[in-house]
């Protein structure tokens, strides 16, 4: 059935932080399907602006603590929407990135398009449970 | 109850589509999990040469959707299986030449689609991802 | 086991985007255990035509059509497990957000926004997923 995935992590809620009307993830038939992810703060739920590669790590973090508290991992992902603001950033992408798919990355499209408060970047993930 | 679906990375047969591979990229071509398919997107990249192709985006599509078919069918599945599209083309005016090659590909029970407009790397005028039903 | 998959055809004729502007494109189609939804734009139930208006105005319009969908369909708007919305400006997110509010109640899908190009002048398109 369909089950609500709550913040691991009081920052992580994002609706009460910030009032976006969604859940942190879902997981239904086996899969978790996870909001986009942004830069926050995982205790503080600020806004962690940066270079886009400090962005990353702070959402590759943030989803890290999401699917694991899941009973997931990022070694269980299996789709991956990238969305960077600018194109020209693909490799700076590419190399935060790889560090947290490692162990057997999933499939990926990068899209260049605008995300929440002028972040560079955020990840749409959906997992196996 | 927390099922866990089996997860396994599938690969085209045709080694000049693994673009993940041949250019070292962190991803794969796709994700087969349970009996869903989630491909990662494709471009016009040539079966043969492995070139991308940037002629008009008829052709342009037409690569792409032969790219994807080809790969669902390396995952054994094929296109009248696939539920998701989602279609990005550089240019929103080629909506309509790229619809008419579209229709071609999925002529009956098309699956459900998003088609939008962004920049995109390479010179590429369409990016297609999809997910699909394993057979 | 061989999953089942079929065309879930809309409850209006009018809400047969895909037909009425000759896109080749399903609104919703049931994969397994779900359905997948297309982009949904602003679209008027009895007429078919877009209703063009204020970002939260076509939010609505597609929300309220969604909820049409899926019932007829034998799911609902509680059994949604994730949307994309897409806007034409990130600008907009408030207005979008707060229509949401209004029609997913306590324990929303999870939720992916952004801003892009949107095709014919829309201002949002909304695609989603549910259980069946």
């Amino acid at each position: 059935m369909r089950e609500v995935i709550t913040a691991p992590a009081p920052g992580l809620d994002f609706r009460h932080h910030y009032g976006h009307w969604q859940s942190p993830a879902i997981r239904a038939g086996g899969l978790i399907f996870c909001s986009g992810m942004l830069p926050i703060d995982p205790e503080t739920g600020e806004r962690r602006h940066g270079t886009l590669t400090s962005e990353a790590h702070v959402i590759f973090g943030n989803l890290k603590l999401l699917l694991e508290s899941a009973g997931s991992s990022l070694d269980r992902l299996v789709q991956v929407h990238a969305l960077i603001y600018d194109s020209i950033e693909y490799d700076v992408l590419n190399r935060v990135y790889r560090q947290y798919v490692a162990n057997g990355p999933p499939a990926r499209t990068v899209w260049t398009a605008q995300s929440e408060a002028g972040f560079k970047i955020q990840i749409d993930a959906l997992a196996a449970a | 109850m927390t099922e866990k679906l089996p997860r396994s990375v599938i690969q085209p047969r045709n080694p000049i589509l693994n673009m993940s591979r041949r250019a070292n990229l962190p991803h794969v071509p796709g994700i087969r999990i349970g009996d869903y398919i989630f491909l990662s997107g494709m471009g016009p990249v040539d079966p043969e040469t492995g070139e991308r192709r940037h002629g008009p985006i008829a052709e342009q599509v037409r690569i792409t959707l032969n790219n994807v078919k080809h790969m669902l069918e390396s995952a054994g599945s094929s296109l009248d299986r696939v539920v998701r599209v989602h279609v990005v083309l550089a240019d929103m005016a080629d909506m309509a030449e790229m619809d008419r090659v579209y229709r071609e590909f999925f002529p009956v029970d098309p699956p459900a689609r998003t088609a939008w407009s962004m920049q995109l790397r390479f010179g590429n005028g369409c990016e297609i991802e999809c997910v699909a039903l394993a057979s | 086991m061989t999953l089942q998959r079929d065309v879930v055809p809309p409850p209006l004729p009018a809400l047969d985007a895909g037909k009425n502007f000759n896109q080749p494109t399903s609104m919703t189609v049931r994969g397994g255990d779900f359905l997948f939804v297309a982009g949904l734009t602003s679209i008027d139930p009895k007429t078919g035509e877009r209703v063009r208006g204020t970002t939260a105005g076509e939010t609505n319009q597609i929300l309220a059509n969604l909820k049409h969908m899926l019932e007829a369909a034998g799911s609902s708007l509680d059994k949604v497990v994730k949307v994309n919305v897409l806007l034409h400006s990130m600008l907009e997110a408030p207005n979008m957000n707060e229509i949401f509010a209004r029609y997913f109640a306590d324990s929303p899908p999870a939720r992916t926004v952004c801003g892009a190009r949107l095709p014919d002048g829309v201002k949002v398109i909304i695609d989603c997923t549910a259980l069946a």
